[in-house]
């Protein structure tokens, strides 16, 4: 039994030496699930090309991914928000310089179920709703029904963007349920009638997408600014990236990645690429 | 005989009944938890795959016959010929009937991206980058609801709006009655087949095959290599160290508070959330340690090493000390050492039971998705290789599993590959345990010899 353990011992030292004798080109990237769906096409798209490079992908929200691109854990943080104050400090403090590269745009849509007949609502109803102060779907129109509110938890990128742009940094009512993912408040909403949640558009399939003030959340209407809960997609490196960091982020400039960015559902920078489809 | 009601007799009753209640409850709770599992998992190995599917497989994994699949795909490509044609003269009907197009040109639109679903790109369509686009559904169960989804018009009846939404089917060729399109229903509903030409297929290869456009196509091997790389790095630190200390508690250590306050701590060690051991894993062997810069399988390993421990030295310490006290005393009469008599007597003594505490971690750990959420699991990546086994992070099975039910784009066009990852899990793991059993059963077979 003890020589066994000894012979594992080594096996697993020489396991540990190689690991580390071979390293590959590897891009390690963390943070937005809103952001995840690009990250991933561009990430497939980009090894398909580039066989050396190792490219992974975590969804683990924005503010973990600021935290790992603070504490030198992953190359690319993806954020569906840009970085705050603090973390700017905390980055400075450990010698890390983050820098913001937008990849494109993305709507916050309101989604309820298709079986809810309210087709629109106000920025203002929204508010109203999320700060508790509307309870039932009578009160917006539609059946007799306590709504069911759903949120982002507050690591995410999406509920910052909400937070300023539909809440105006209100508070949300107490009943108020914080899931983790945009995948999540999907299902969440697919499966509870009366409930309602926001969602980058990428998410919108099965569920229905509100009017907000009179405005329908396409591509469109977000590239020409009409949608009101708008907000960029980012990347943010440590420095300015070079190699295949850099190639990687440049993806977003192509017209093969703004079409993938459009086939995912949000709205690319370079609006030519719309046009020509 | 004689029927006894006494107030034991009948206790003795109700609590045996309840016993066979309760083992009853948990056979039902088992079949309810197994049975869609393994029923829907096995869909992901077997089920009716289209030409598409041998297509992708033929274009990406080069296995199949070229040119049998060749063959099959231009038939294929031919029975769509006269669907193609149908969008073609409707299109140029559209083209010069304006009215038509205000009609119903958005839900045209609609249409045409549930075939692009269906049959993959249309003729003309420039040559899509997501694979998903690339070609039509390769499940034939998949074909069927894309089919319906084209055939019909999904509306929902309001009411007067004050009560919630029925679903409505309305069929799309109401609204396309007169036009050149009408034809393409009827060939969408009798001609599909031909179009697709769907068989009954064994995708064993779904356990070693790479997945492609965020698991929409290919298998399950990157998890599957991921949990088995974590599962067995773990094993390989957590064993000896938990053996050892197995024989230091039972053999060496003094009995005294000291010793005492360890065997509680190693106690409550056990009881532990595996989310904590996630937390700390990270904080302490990518943060403090930095054993690597980010998430790989070592730390994730040594996380799940950690998990396992308290497990492993309490039941290894049960074998050693389970091991008949007359052995140490025959032992140390003939003038053995103590480490001789652990070595030789001891420890092989107690390999049955050490055993089965191995195999027990060993399905915990790779089970276990908290402590492997922050130190070595990601939601895509590439399966490891053998030069960077262990410093890279890597997907794996149960994580995975998570991922894809709630936080893909996609959730219901995958739910095939979700159950079948749930099946290669359990399976994964009852295999592990089997051949724990097995391997214990040889052992103390020998023993006995």
């Amino acid at each position: 039994m003890n020589w066994k353990s000894i012979g594992t011992a080594t096996v697993f030292a020489a396991a540990l030496v190689g690991g580390r004798a071979h390293a590959q080109e590897k891009i390690v990237i963390d943070g937005s699930t809103t952001v995840g769906p690009v990250a991933k096409a561009f990430a497939e798209y980009y090894m398909q090309r580039n066989p050396g490079v190792a490219i992974s992908v975590s969804e683990s929200g924005s503010g973990n991914g600021a935290k790992s691109l603070i504490n030198g854990a992953c190359h690319i943080a993806t954020m569906s928000r840009a970085m705050k104050e603090n973390e700017l400090a905390a980055a400075k403090e450990k010698g890390v310089d983050p820098i913001a590269h937008i990849v494109c745009m993305d709507g916050i849509a309101l989604i309820v179920h298709p079986s809810n007949p309210v087709k629109e609502m106000t920025v203002e109803q929204v508010r109203a709703l999320y700060k508790g102060e509307i309870t039932n779907w009578k009160e917006l129109g539609g059946p007799d029904r306590p709504v069911v509110v759903i949120s982002r938890d507050t690591n995410s990128g999406t509920y910052e963007a909400f937070e300023e742009l539909v809440m105006k940094k209100e508070k949300m009512g107490e009943k108020t349920e914080y899931v983790g993912s945009n995948g999540a408040i999907r299902q969440r909403v697919l499966t509870t009638p009366a409930a309602i949640g926001y969602v980058g558009l990428a998410f919108l399939e099965g569920v229905k997408a509100l009017r907000i003030n009179g405005v329908e959340p396409t591509a469109e209407s977000v590239n020409d600014k009409s949608y009101p809960v708008a907000r960029p997609l980012f990347m943010y490196t440590n420095g300015k990236p070079a190699g295949h960091v850099a190639a990687y982020i440049g993806l977003k400039d192509t017209d093969d990645g703004c079409r993938l960015i459009e086939d995912i559902g949000y709205v690319p920078l370079k609006v030519k690429a719309v046009e020509k489809k | 005989m004689r029927a006894y009601y006494s107030t034991r007799h009948v206790l003795d009753r109700a609590f045996s009944g309840l016993g066979y209640g309760s083992v009853a409850l948990m056979a039902l709770a088992l079949v309810a938890l197994l049975g869609p599992i393994i029923g829907k998992g096995l869909g992901a190995y077997w089920f009716r795959g289209t030409v598409e599917f041998r297509l992708f497989v033929l274009e990406r994994f080069h296995r199949g016959n070229a040119k049998k699949i060749g063959i099959e795909h231009r038939e294929a490509m031919r029975a769509r010929e006269p669907f193609w044609a149908v969008l073609r003269a409707f299109e140029a009907e559209m083209e010069s009937d304006s009215a038509l197009r205000r009609r119903v040109g958005k839900d045209y639109h609609r249409f045409q991206s549930h075939i692009r679903e269906l049959l993959g790109p249309i003729p003309g369509d420039s040559p899509p980058l997501l694979m998903r686009q690339q070609y039509g559904q390769t499940r034939w169960d998949r074909a069927l609801v894309k089919r319906h989804q084209a055939l019909h018009i999904e509306e929902w009846d309001y009411g007067d709006g004050t009560g919630m939404g029925v679903r409505v089917w309305k069929p799309r060729r109401l609204l396309y009655a007169g036009t050149a399109l009408e034809p393409a229903f009827d060939l969408l509903e009798n001609h599909l087949e031909a179009m697709l030409r769907p068989r009954w297929t064994w995708y064993g290869r779904f356990l070693t095959d790479e997945s492609f456009d965020a698991h929409f196509f290919g298998g399950i091997w990157a998890e599957m290599l991921g949990t088995l790389c974590l599962t067995v790095f773990a094993m390989l630190v957590a064993t000896p160290i938990g053996v050892l200390s197995a024989i230091y508690l039972s053999e060496y250590a003094p009995e005294g508070k000291l010793i005492h306050l360890l065997r509680l701590f190693i106690n409550t060690l056990a009881g532990v959330p595996s989310i904590v051991f996630g937390l700390f894993g990270m904080a302490f062997f990518i943060h403090a340690l930095n054993v690597t810069p980010s998430k790989s399988v070592l730390a994730g390993s040594f996380t799940l090493a950690l998990l396992v421990l308290p497990t492993l030295i309490r039941a290894s310490e049960e074998a050693i000390r389970a091991v008949p006290q007359a052995y140490r005393e025959a032992a140390f009469s003939l003038g053995a050492s103590r480490w001789h008599t652990v070595a030789t007597i001891l420890l092989p003594a107690a390999l049955p039971g050490i055993l089965t505490g191995t195999v027990i971690s060993l399905g915990r750990a790779a089970g276990e998705t908290a402590p492997i959420i922050f130190t070595a699991a990601v939601s895509m990546g590439e399966p490891l290789r053998w030069g960077r086994l262990l410093t890279a992070p890597t997907p794996a099975l149960p994580w995975n599993l998570y991922n894809l039910c709630t936080e893909h784009a996609a959730v219901d066009e995958i739910r095939h590959v979700q159950f079948g990852m749930a099946l290669t899990l359990v399976a994964l793991v009852l295999l592990l345990n089997m051949a724990g059993i097995f391997l214990r059963a040889r052992v103390s077979r020998q023993l006995k010899v």
